[in-house]
């Protein structure tokens, strides 16, 4: 129930970074920096999966 | 040499683009979609090309060294066998593999019964198309990708590292590959950046055909919530794929969103109710698009006409290209119309002749783009293709 719940995640997303930070201890130092990366790996995943259906 | 090859690319590239631009270059340009014809005339097989991305982009160095083009795609054979191999994807023909060595890789789409979604999964496509994709379609779609819920396996874990690490290593090859045609050949890539139809999408790869047209019928609701759903995601594939400097257009490749494939109601509704909003916003973002239609689409001119002017460039396949240039050249510009069966079946002069009425009754005032109808296989002979070329040049001049 919670999964149907959720908010459906943007393009370029898997896994958004509020689910993630959840799972987080509060961030030291630069948190837009680790935001930053989360998004930009998550997106490749992203990439691979609608690449495969539309390219592939 | 270095000098002159930029200069002929830069010579080339301007003859394109203020052709794509519906404007008039000092001559019509030629920029052929050639698949599996640059293995024929490189000398390698089908196999080769499509397993071998490598020898599929030095294929295409060959062929646009050897032939006085404008622009050229730099992996026509955009399928790498490699790739969908190493994954376990089941829905190709490989060349070498389940076809012959020198047929093109083939499209096998399944039974109404074995469609990668089942008519009951609307809802959960529609709430998380991207999950639904990673958790539903590819581990149908793949014999290696297990289930969620199911055991994993070791071929289940390797199907994501190796495709991830394949992909990247694909598509990372693509910017070499246009800086070679640039310096070897001085040649320009003609596109970048890929779409499809949310309804394409749905039949190609999800439902299959004849399941999406049951849909039509029994669930249209679904069909129509599903395309908006699918929508921002591939504008996001669309646009992130593109050419960062907007010169090159991102390419539409319509399949089958057209009378007889489907009815012109379900077309208006929802294949064009879902695919123009798309095409409006990459247009607001300055990408123009290639719709490469596919088939004949002359029953849906009138809504391609309702687009901004310039935003598209508009590829005749089975349309009468005169009708399509008195609806359409009025606002965009039109490419291709030369049928693949004279490149394949003619003579030479019946090629050159062809061209000649081509450019003569469509690109007289420019705006016109010179291609075969479809992409070019092995099957079309060398010396047609020469003479598409050679006509193009001799009675293209402005």
């Amino acid at each position: 129930m919670e999964e149907q719940n959720k908010e459906q995640p943007k393009p370029g997303v898997c896994i958004p970074w509020e689910e993630k930070s959840k799972e987080l201890p509060k961030i030291q130092g630069d948190a837009e920096l680790v935001q930053r990366v989360w998004e930009e790996v998550d997106e490749l995943a992203y990439t691979y999966i609608w690449h495969l259906l539309v390219s592939f | 040499m270095t000098q002159d090859m930029e200069k002929l690319y830069q010579e080339r590239l301007n003859r394109y683009v203020t052709a794509m631009r519906n404007q008039k270059p000092d001559c019509v340009p030629l920029r052929p979609f050639l698949a599996e014809f640059t293995a024929k005339y490189a000398g390698y097989t089908c196999q080769e090309v499509t397993h071998d991305f490598r020898k599929a982009f030095d294929a295409v160095v060959k062929t646009a060294s050897d032939f006085d083009w404008d622009a050229v795609v730099g992996n026509m054979v955009y399928v790498w066998s490699g790739l969908t191999e190493a994954i376990g994807l089941e829905y190709y023909g490989v060349p070498g593999i389940q076809i012959g060595k020198d047929v093109g890789f083939q499209y096998r789409e399944p039974s109404e019964e074995k469609a990668f979604m089942k008519p009951n999964e609307y809802d959960q496509l529609i709430e998380d198309p991207t999950a639904f994709l990673f958790n539903v379609w590819l581990p149908r779609a793949s014999k290696d990708v297990q289930a969620q819920g199911d055991s994993t396996s070791y071929r289940n874990n390797l199907s994501f590292l190796k495709g991830g690490m394949a992909l990247l290593s694909y598509f990372s090859a693509f910017p070499g590959q246009g800086q070679r045609l640039r310096t070897e050949c001085g040649m320009p890539g003609a596109i970048a950046g890929i779409l499809k139809a949310p309804l394409d999408i749905l039949g190609d790869k999800l439902r299959g055909y004849i399941g999406l047209c049951m849909d039509l019928i029994e669930r249209p609701d679904k069909v129509l919530k599903a395309c908006e759903a699918l929508a921002p995601h591939l504008c996001h594939i669309a646009m992130t794929s593109s050419d960062p400097e907007k010169i090159l257009p991102i390419t539409v490749w319509m399949h089958r969103g057209c009378v007889p494939f489907i009815s012109h109601e379900h077309f208006k509704n929802c294949y064009w109710a879902t695919l123009k909003p798309i095409l409006q916003e990459l247009w607001s973002q300055g990408h123009q698009v290639l719709l490469y239609a596919e088939g004949n689409w002359n029953h849906h001119l009138e809504s391609f006409a309702e687009l901004p002017e310039g935003s598209i460039i508009y590829h005749v396949d089975q349309d009468d290209i005169v009708n399509v240039h008195k609806r359409l050249g009025h606002k965009f510009c039109l490419s291709g119309g030369l049928p693949n069966t004279l490149l394949s079946f003619g003579t030479e002069d019946q090629v050159r002749a062809e061209c000649k009425r081509i450019i003569q009754t469509v690109a007289q005032d420019g705006g016109y783009i010179m291609d075969a109808s479809a992409i070019v296989q092995n099957d079309a002979k060398i010396e047609n293709i020469r003479a598409m070329t050679e006509a193009t040049r001799e009675y293209g001049q402005y």
